[in-house]
């Protein structure tokens, strides 16, 4: 997925924030995609990817004032709402799980809901591409327990029977090589 | 704790993954701290590097209009910009020619406004109309694709016992597995139920997804992409429990050969 020159939508959200629908709906188009490749890969379930794409587009009708360029591009604007969305329901989703059948050893997290449950075989076989096929297993493996399955680090910690400061020193390590990758190569596109 | 720890929490933060104590601290200090917001701004935009390199999911055109509908039904509230008022001393004259001009102001405001309102809610249900028949046209765009196909097959279902009078095309690729179906002169499902299609290969039936009807008793259906590595020579229709079911129990409505 290219990246959107930041720019435009900046600008887009300036006239969002005046009312203009018509720079909502080029918004939409313009990232409406990631929003949504986003949720899918977090809830694995498309109709609750669906309802985060909704609630995030939403509220940047309702909130595009409040947008600010000193704190990000809009990407990661969006990506940030999509992601608190997703998690919460996620974890409310895990909560639900756990209820229904209480796990036979109560310290294990319920595994993730399984891929082909739920989604289409494109979904299924979403796996992380481009720059990141640069990380070492290991760092890739906790940054997306973290970042889209919504683990935090003594959860991770806990599924990958590892000491917490292993946890803590992979994440690091693999963000540090994620920001590396994008000042060599800045307004990076995927390789 | 030092700086540097704080940063690398500022990192674990972006991640979502700092939890209990270490998460209260830092987020203390954070509100605090302009540094550690730079940095939770800098690894938020490195972290978007991660959804970009899964392969895209475009959403389906009518989410688009589903949004773009309720976003035409929401006016905007836009906060005013404060505007400064200049303190000036006023002499009488001016003070009264400036009541009748007000007056006047608020006169013509109100039937600007009026017809403001007016123009917007057109202005709204322009929008709406606009969205639906963005949608429509995204379907047909997709049927005329899918249509132009040279390997799709037309497929005439006829009406059975429970329905004679009902028939239907079914448009098939068995290249990629996709196909549309349309069909007419079917009653609608009673309550709890629907119709359900079948693709037969031989005499195993695969379900093909589960439609309803439109008040004039026609159905334009897309089916779901089927599974690989069977040839199906023939479709039904049969009234299932709604949801659908893995094997059909129904009565048979509509049924068809691919030739």
């Amino acid at each position: 997925m290219g990246t959107v020159a930041p720019d435009v939508s900046v600008r887009l959200l300036g006239d969002i924030a005046r009312g203009d629908r018509d720079a909502f709906a080029r918004f939409y188009d313009l990232h409406a995609a990631l929003v949504h490749t986003f949720a899918l890969r977090v809830l694995r379930e498309p109709a609750e990817a669906e309802e985060v794409v909704q609630d995030v587009f939403v509220q940047v009708w309702r909130q595009a004032e409040t947008y600010s360029r000193d704190r990000g591009t809009p990407e990661a604007w969006l990506i940030t709402m999509a992601r608190s969305r997703g998690i919460d329901k996620l974890r409310s989703r895990r909560r639900r799980n756990q209820m229904v059948r209480p796990a036979e050893n109560p310290d294990r997290l319920p595994e993730p809901i399984a891929l082909e449950s739920a989604s289409g075989p494109a979904e299924a076989r979403a796996t992380l591409g481009g720059a990141l096929t640069e990380l070492p297993a290991a760092q890739r493996s906790v940054l997306e327990l973290a970042y889209f399955d919504g683990l935090t680090q003594s959860e991770i910690a806990a599924k990958l029977g590892e000491p917490l400061g292993t946890v803590k020193t992979r994440m690091r390590s693999g963000l540090e090589r994620l920001r590396g990758m994008l000042s060599g190569h800045s307004g990076a596109e995927r390789a | 704790m030092n700086h540097d720890q704080s940063l690398e929490q500022a990192d674990l933060y972006a991640l979502g993954a700092l939890d209990g104590r270490e998460l209260a601290e830092f987020e203390a200090h954070l509100a605090t701290c302009a540094i550690c917001t730079e940095r939770l701004r800098e690894t938020r935009e490195a972290l978007v590097t991660l959804p970009r390199s899964l392969p895209p999911v475009a959403p389906p055109p009518a989410l688009r209009a589903r949004i773009v509908e309720r976003v035409a039904a929401e006016p905007r509230v836009t906060p005013a910009p404060a505007r400064r008022r200049p303190e000036r001393r006023r002499t009488r004259v001016i003070w009264w020619a400036g009541w009748a001009g007000l007056a006047a102001a608020a006169a013509l405001l109100l039937v600007v406004n009026a017809q403001l309102r007016a123009t917007r809610q057109e202005l709204q249900a322009l929008q709406g109309r606009v969205a639906t028949l963005q949608t429509v046209l995204a379907q047909r765009e997709e049927a005329l694709r899918f249509l132009s196909d040279p390997n799709v097959r037309y497929v005439s279902l006829g009406g059975l016992k429970p329905t004679p009078e009902a028939s239907a095309w079914l448009l098939w690729n068995p290249t990629s597995r996709q196909g549309l179906l349309l069909a007419r002169g079917l009653p609608a499902a009673p309550p709890g139920k629907a119709y359900e299609l079948w693709a037969l290969a031989g005499s195993q039936p695969v379900p093909a997804g589960v439609f309803g009807v439109d008040e004039r008793g026609r159905a334009l259906f897309r089916l779901p992409q089927l599974p690989a590595g069977q040839t199906f020579d023939a479709f039904a229709v049969t009234l299932e429990p709604a949801g659908g079911v893995p094997q059909p129990t129904g009565p048979m409505h509509l049924l068809g050969k691919v030739l």
